[in-house]
């Protein structure tokens, strides 16, 4: 089964950990990532660029039309997502719980219900 | 010469294991040996379709796995210290005649690969990875792609599965005793699930996304051959025949589900069902009756009726009762509740729901919501069904569930 892994944060959060930290928090980080690639368990982690970077999209007379924002109302937005493939959910809810910064944040899991065929 | 490439497919599947025990035997080291017969294989489905088969295909491919493997250890060593100690060169000479109990050497090592796959300190994920390539022959490239994982993520699976046997010290004594049996149901399990995944999604491209419950039909056809005389594993065998029968009824062509009430029992496979039925006939008197011949007993009592206003409830009832006996589970007690329904009316299988609802689990679960919309439609409480049906439909796990019983929802709400 598959499932999503969302973590959240925002510029102020990460701009309060002191920079020597970060350092070993990345390792921590790539540890995880690690482990659950070697097991076969974790099909990709992906970090998402600042919420000023994002961008709305809209096709207009079939062209790309581009505009700032999402304009985010929540304090938090996703910061990084991670793919899981796993034998159960109990065992996503395990995998979730190691993360390195579980302990302090929580991590959102989220089944994937359908998934396109690649052979389409 | 050239060979259908599908009959070399076809022929590689089923020397595959033969291949790996072969060598498994005479060198040791599973994992190294595997990979050794992971290319010897690739080589045959390179070669043998243009420049035809040659005259012994297992020999071939033993002789080619072992130079393989050769190389494999010659160059780990050249990496490794050189004091250690060269454990293989068979001369492929030698492995080219059949030893003299070939047959029944050939059926215990067989068994002991398949168990070895099937590991209990492996996750099941791994353990349906690893039987899929070692057993079954298939690439990992194909069993990725009948996950819908990348290749990379599978290759990791199956690595670890395989030094997690390694570790564990794989040889070919088989269990005995109880173990025997414990080990037996997990692979019997594995086989579960790899036609579960494969009944659950539609069919792909058989080449490049093999069909998973063909494929596992496969293979319990082979272990049934090897162990002809277990009734759980023709039991098995059976149920997944019984089911597979229903398959060309299952699905419209949009890819949605019809429910057994709504099948086209016309378009059942009546060879399948014949081959099931006479494989629990045969199996049922002749020992001790586990869940997959009640199971298989089950869905031949489905498959037999010519409606489901002829099916034979009350013997499905009957069947009910022996599995919840034999294997207590609460989907059991679910489906049961079902068939009581049926005999005894809605509100007798409402009242059983009820009861597995202290389980809270079991309580938000899509399977037990939906089957409580069926009954209370039943009972003609369409209101409360509509409801659980749309409540089913939020917590249904696949996309197709999730479509039809959301359909249901709409069917029973009220127009306007």
């Amino acid at each position: 089964m598959k499932y999503l892994m969302l973590i959240y944060g925002n510029q102020e959060k990460w701009a309060s950990v002191p920079a020597d930290q970060w350092p070993e928090a990345i390792a921590r980080q790539d540890a995880f990532n690690r482990k659950y690639r070697e097991t076969g368990e974790l099909i990709g982690a992906y970090g998402l660029a600042d919420e000023i970077q994002a961008r709305l999209i809209r096709r207009e007379n079939g062209l790309p039309a581009v505009t700032d924002g999402p304009y985010l109302e929540t304090k938090e937005y996703i910061a990084s997502f991670y793919l899981l493939d796993c034998e159960s959910e109990e065992r996503a809810h395990q995998i979730a719980a190691d993360m390195p910064f579980a302990d302090v944040d929580p991590v959102e899991i989220w089944p994937i219900l359908h998934e396109a065929k690649p052979d389409l | 010469m050239t060979t259908n490439r599908g009959d070399v497919e076809g022929l590689l599947r089923v020397l595959a294991p033969q291949v790996l025990t072969a060598l498994v035997r005479r060198n040791g080291q599973f994992h190294l040996c595997e990979d050794a017969t992971q290319e010897a294989l690739l080589a045959a489905a390179q070669q043998w379709p243009s420049g035809g088969l040659p005259d012994n295909p297992r020999g071939w491919l033993i002789t080619v796995a072992s130079r393989r493997l050769t190389d494999q250890v010659r160059s780990e060593q050249s990496r490794r210290a050189r004091e250690e100690q060269a454990a293989v060169a068979t001369p492929p000479s030698e492995l080219l005649g059949p030893p003299a109990d070939a047959e029944h050497a050939e059926r215990d090592d067989s068994l002991a690969l398949l168990f070895g796959c099937c590991h209990p300190d492996l996750s099941s994920p791994s353990q349906i990875a690893l039987t899929l390539r070692a057993v079954g022959g298939l690439s990992t490239a194909q069993i990725a792609a009948a996950f819908g994982v990348p290749e990379a993520t599978m290759a990791q699976r199956i690595s670890r599965a395989k030094q997690t046997i390694a570790g564990a010290g794989f040889d070919f004594s088989l269990p005995s005793g109880a173990e025997r049996t414990e080990r037996l149901r997990a692979v019997l399990h594995v086989l579960y699930l790899v036609f579960n995944e494969g009944y659950t999604a539609s069919e792909g491209d058989t080449l490049t996304v093999p069909a998973l419950s063909q494929e596992a039909i496969r293979l319990t056809r082979w272990l049934h051959r090897l162990l002809p005389d277990d009734g759980e594993v023709a039991g098995l065998l059976a149920l997944m025949l019984l089911t597979d029968a229903r398959r060309p009824a299952r699905t419209r062509p949009d890819g949605s589900l019809v429910p057994l009430a709504e099948q086209d029992r016309s378009r059942w496979d009546q060879a399948k069902i014949a081959e099931g039925v006479a494989l629990v006939t045969r199996a049922l008197p002749s020992g001790e009756v586990g869940p997959y011949q009640l199971q298989a007993a089950i869905a031949a009592v489905h498959d037999e009726a010519t409606t489901m206003a002829d099916t034979d409830w009350p013997q499905i009832l009957g069947l009910y009762d022996l599995l919840e006996l034999a294997a207590p589970n609460p989907f059991t007690a679910l489906n049961r509740a079902v068939a009581v329904a049926m005999v005894r009316g809605p509100a007798a299988g409402l009242e059983i729901i009820a009861a597995l609802e202290a389980d809270k689990r079991m309580a938000r679960h899509h399977r037990l919501i939906a089957a409580r919309a069926y009954l209370r439609e039943l009972a003609g409480d369409t209101a409360a069904a509509a409801a659980d049906y749309l409540d089913a439909a939020r917590r249904a796990t696949s996309l197709p569930e999730r479509r039809y019983l959301a359909l249901q929802a709409s069917r029973l709400a009220p127009s306007g």
